[in-house]
């Protein structure tokens, strides 16, 4: 056979190894980066390592990882090996059959596969949580195993099972001994196809996951509302982990057996993945056996389930509720309205919401929610009148406040002229000065709103024609403007300076302003959306009494005080927010963080189920016509 | 050998609920009308008339369909010669470069495309780098490369290590028969070396355009809210705006398509395999 030296071949395998560690070098380095930012390193610091150490959702979600990567590995690898040895040997028609059955998983888009699995339990009413999500895993890791072992028993003899036998060996020596040795280089790459698939998986989690047990994707996924490089340092834990076993294991038995077998070897390369995914799970164990104290407290051992918006809680409260009140909360996040109604709507139990205005309306009128006790409340005094009382919920029957603002432009006093922000008001989204730099927020009720009130509409109207014009300006607006449409990563750009302009929810303008002192907030004279978001506690809720408990601590001072000061939204309790806007608070002259009191345009979203649905079709066409702009 | 049959029957248990029957939820759901319970239904076919009769939706769906054909084409072209090499190499090298390729990929999918952001955009070291070498544009991500870079930074693995797999399952006595009966290294490579791996090429295609073809995530991150792709347009209808039915009937629809797509790839290798016997 030619050797020779292959240079072509050597440069492309470098410049592969390149590509595929170069963002891995670049965001370990980012992980010891002082500041948040992604592009510009400026200083080393561990602070996000403690970070990371100190958020018992971070270990949390690394455990449920690789414990269910781990698990569905092991299990799909055992049954799968031997459900291709039993498929073929079967019967040609069955074969044949079970081949498409396999192919489902694989040949279907993961969506596809994801949204089938969600379909199936909510059908079933399984309740969702690790249970479903390891069931998943192990349907969608069979397949790939059996894909790689299958080409492999094809190769075979037919005849190597039989003359085993007719040597004396009964069916399981066969199999065992001298089956699956011929066939084991298809069971490792089956079974480390696999375990990368479930490491690796975000969407098929995403659907079938509840009770916020959490795989890393997700969890990345739910964080990313602000740039956060604590996701740098697991992700740099997880490398160095893997780096370590995979020295150990290659290292360490050279020294002890220099004459290792061949097939030892081999063997070895399975090994690595489940080795190491061991090692993380014991460490993750370990660290968190170390966070157990005992004492009593008055909720002692019991659970308190949140689902609240990305991002949306201090850097500390749950920890100090948790070590104050001896319970545990387990924290899952929306980043809609209509994706955390949908959950609720399916039956899924929470004892804490933290939905918007509109959305309480909803679930008030389709009884998901119960009444509050206020004899448990402590809190209603401490807030604002400005958002207590409002038409969704009067006299706070449901729902106590937790963050309100408004919706607003975000821009680069250096680029924008405010006379143009003043004279033109929401039309700046379609002044070609700026185009091509502008950010518009993916939120179809945010759009829609911003688009009426250009048209000088009401943003409850119900009006097909304003809706349609409302359509069509939403529609000039990105075939002529080349705008962004972005979520949450308007903070970090905007903060960074990237663009002139952007749609955008006033707490993350209070925290662009407070990063950047470039930034302006600017909310037009023909009005905006004055929301609020509120804790409430769902009918089905498992423990409601932990639930008062929880309101009324993140209605304190030091509670709100955290949320407030760290995430930048407008705080419901007054004193917090008159701290936080006043004389030496974080927030000192950042007009964003005062919500708008006086404007008569200003409203209140009002639920209705015909138009939220036209307006949600009319969004997706307009963001199909800005792709389809490209 | 007619005992070992009897191993599969648990599996077709297993697969029966939880393959088969997902999918004819999704079949069910993609037919009927209203409400995410299946207790009070009727039967239409509104949602597949919704999804033909716009060409917004048919733009989505083709425009998919071509990122991932163009994903899958880069993967290939970059993944033969670079499995072809590691095929090549001594066993212990052979290990390690395996390994090489695989280690990224237990490192979170999610959290290596967020280090792209950093790296594309403006201010980044790849967007400093094209500045230093005189590009004067101002945006490298939220474009169509940086979606397409994404998924060929994901899914690229995957077409390496299958093709590996076929290459180092091969026969090498059959190189050097061909080598000894006259045949240029180039010919060995057409006849014998490419034929051989064709099962791996085929596995890495699948295991390549199919994530390509319906990942939401990668075009949400590197591609921004307007780069719409049809895996969005599902999470969509599922996540916020609880048409369940009409994102049923998409399923459906993308299902079908990829079976179709997939069945004439696989046709190719049965062909192969066929033409071999002759």
């Amino acid at each position: 056979m030619k050797k020779g030296n292959r240079p072509f071949g050597k440069i492309l395998m470098i410049l592969m190894i390149v590509f595929f560690y170069l963002p891995i070098v670049y965001m370990i380095i980012f992980s010891f980066n002082e500041g948040k930012s992604l592009t510009s390193f400026t200083g080393f610091s561990l602070r996000w390592y403690q970070h990371m150490l100190e958020s018992n959702d971070m270990m949390e979600s690394l455990y449920t990882t690789f414990s269910v990567a781990i698990i569905a590995t092991l299990i799909s690898t055992v049954v799968g090996t031997i459900a291709a040895i039993g498929l073929s040997k079967s019967k040609k028609i069955i074969r044949d059959i079970m081949e498409q059955v396999d192919n489902l998983p694989l040949m279907n888009p993961e969506i596809v596969t994801a949204i089938g699995f969600m379909l199936l339990f909510i059908t079933f009413k399984v309740e969702k949580g690790y249970v479903t999500m390891l069931l998943a895993h192990i349907a969608f890791c069979i397949p790939y195993v059996i894909l790689s072992v299958m080409p492999k028993i094809r190769s075979l003899d037919p005849n190597l099972a039989d003359a085993a036998m007719d040597l004396g060996a009964t069916p399981s020596q066969a199999l065992v001994k001298v089956i699956v040795p011929q066939i084991t280089p298809g069971i490792i790459s089956g079974s480390l196809i696999a375990f990368t698939m479930s490491v690796d998986d975000f969407i098929i989690s995403y659907f079938v996951t509840g009770g916020g047990v959490k795989n890393l994707s997700i969890m990345v996924y739910t964080m990313s509302k602000r740039v956060n490089p604590s996701i740098n340092a697991i992700s740099t834990l997880v490398v160095v982990i893997i780096t370590v076993v995979l020295v150990l294991i290659n290292v360490a038995p050279a020294f002890l057996a220099k004459r290792a077998k061949k097939d030892e070897i081999k063997g070895r390369r399975m090994m690595v993945p489940a080795v190491a995914a061991i090692c993380v799970v014991l460490a993750i164990v370990g660290v968190r056996g170390l966070n157990n104290k005992t004492s009593s407290r008055p909720y002692e051992g019991q659970t308190l389930y949140v689902y609240n918006w990305g991002e949306y809680t201090g850097e500390n409260i749950l920890r100090d509720f948790e070590e104050e009140t001896g319970a545990k909360v387990v924290m899952e996040n929306f980043d809609s309205n209509e994706q955390m109604y949908i959950k609720v709507a399916n039956g899924e139990a929470y004892d804490i919401l933290v939905p918007s205005d509109y959305m309480i309306q909803r679930l008030i009128q389709e009884g998901y929610l119960q009444k509050l006790d206020h004899s448990k409340l402590d809190c209603m005094d401490k807030l604002t009148d400005d958002v207590k009382n409002l038409p969704y919920d009067p006299g706070n029957e449901y729902s106590v406040p937790y963050f309100w603002g408004t919706v607003g432009i975000v821009y680069d006093k250096n680029k924008v002229d405010i006379r143009d922000l003043e004279r033109e008001g929401y039309n700046i989204f379609l002044d070609e000065k700026y185009r091509g730099d502008i950010y518009l927020y993916d939120s179809e009720r945010d759009a829609f709103m911003m688009a009426l009130k250009a048209l000088g509409y009401s943003m409850n109207t119900e009006n097909s024609q304003e809706l349609q014009e409302a359509f069509d300006w939403l529609v000039q607006c990105v075939q002529t403007m080349e705008p962004e449409i972005v979520m949450d990563e308007i903070i970090d750009n905007m903060a960074q300076g990237r663009k002139a302009l952007g749609l955008i929810y006033s707490g993350d303008a209070t925290y662009v302003m407070d990063e950047n002192e470039n930034m302006g907030y600017y909310l037009p004279e023909t009005g905006t959306n004055l929301w609020s978001d509120a804790m409430v506690i769902p009918k089905n809720a498992k423990n409601p009494e932990l639930a008062h408990a929880f309101i009324n601590y993140a209605s304190d001072y030091a509670g709100a005080y955290d949320n407030s000061s760290y995430v930048g939204y407008t705080s419901a309790n007054q004193e917090v927010m008159e701290d936080l806007s006043g004389e030496g608070g974080d927030f000192e002259g950042i007009n964003a963080y005062i919500p708008r009191s006086d404007n008569e345009m200003d409203e209140v979203f009002v639920y209705n189920e015909a138009t939220k649905k036209e307006i949600s079709n009319l969004w997706s066409k307009v963001k199909i016509a800005a792709s389809n702009a490209d | 050998m007619k005992r070992f049959s009897q191993l599969a029957i648990p599996y077709i248990v297993w697969a029966a609920i939880m393959l088969v029957l997902p999918m004819a939820l999704i079949a069910l759901y993609s037919v009927t009308e209203l409400g995410n319970t299946i207790i009070s239904f009727s039967f239409t076919l509104d949602h597949y008339v919704k999804f033909f009769t716009d060409p917004d939706f048919l733009i989505i769906l083709w425009r998919s369909i071509l990122i991932a054909v163009k994903t899958t084409v880069i993967c290939l072209i970059l993944g033969y010669p670079v499995a072809y090499y590691i095929a090549r190499c001594k066993e212990k090298v052979q290990n390690i470069l395996v390994l090489c390729i695989t280690i990224p990929m237990w490192i979170n999918m999610l959290v290596r495309t967020y280090a792209w952001i950093g790296l594309l955009s403006e201010g980044g070291l790849i967007w400093k780098i094209f500045h230093f070498f005189g590009w004067n544009g101002s945006e490298l991500l939220y474009t169509e490369g940086s979606v397409l870079l994404g998924m060929v930074y994901n899914f690229l693995p995957f077409m390496i290590l299958q093709i590996n797999t076929a290459l180092c399952k091969m026969d090498h006595s059959l190189l050097e028969a061909s080598a000894d009966l006259g045949a240029a290294p180039a010919q060995t490579f057409l006849r014998v070396t490419l034929p051989l791996s064709l099962p791996g090429v085929i596995n890495g295609i699948t295991l390549v355009f199919l994530p390509a073809v319906s990942s939401f995530f990668i075009p949400k991150l590197l591609g921004g809210g307007q780069y719409f792709l049809i895996g969005n347009l599902i999470e969509n209808q599922f996540i916020t705006v609880g048409e369940w039915n009409f994102g049923s009937a998409i399923s459906m629809i993308m299902a079908v398509i990829m079976m179709l797509l997939m069945m004439a790839v696989r046709r190719i290798e049965l062909r192969n395999q066929g033409g071999k016997g002759e």
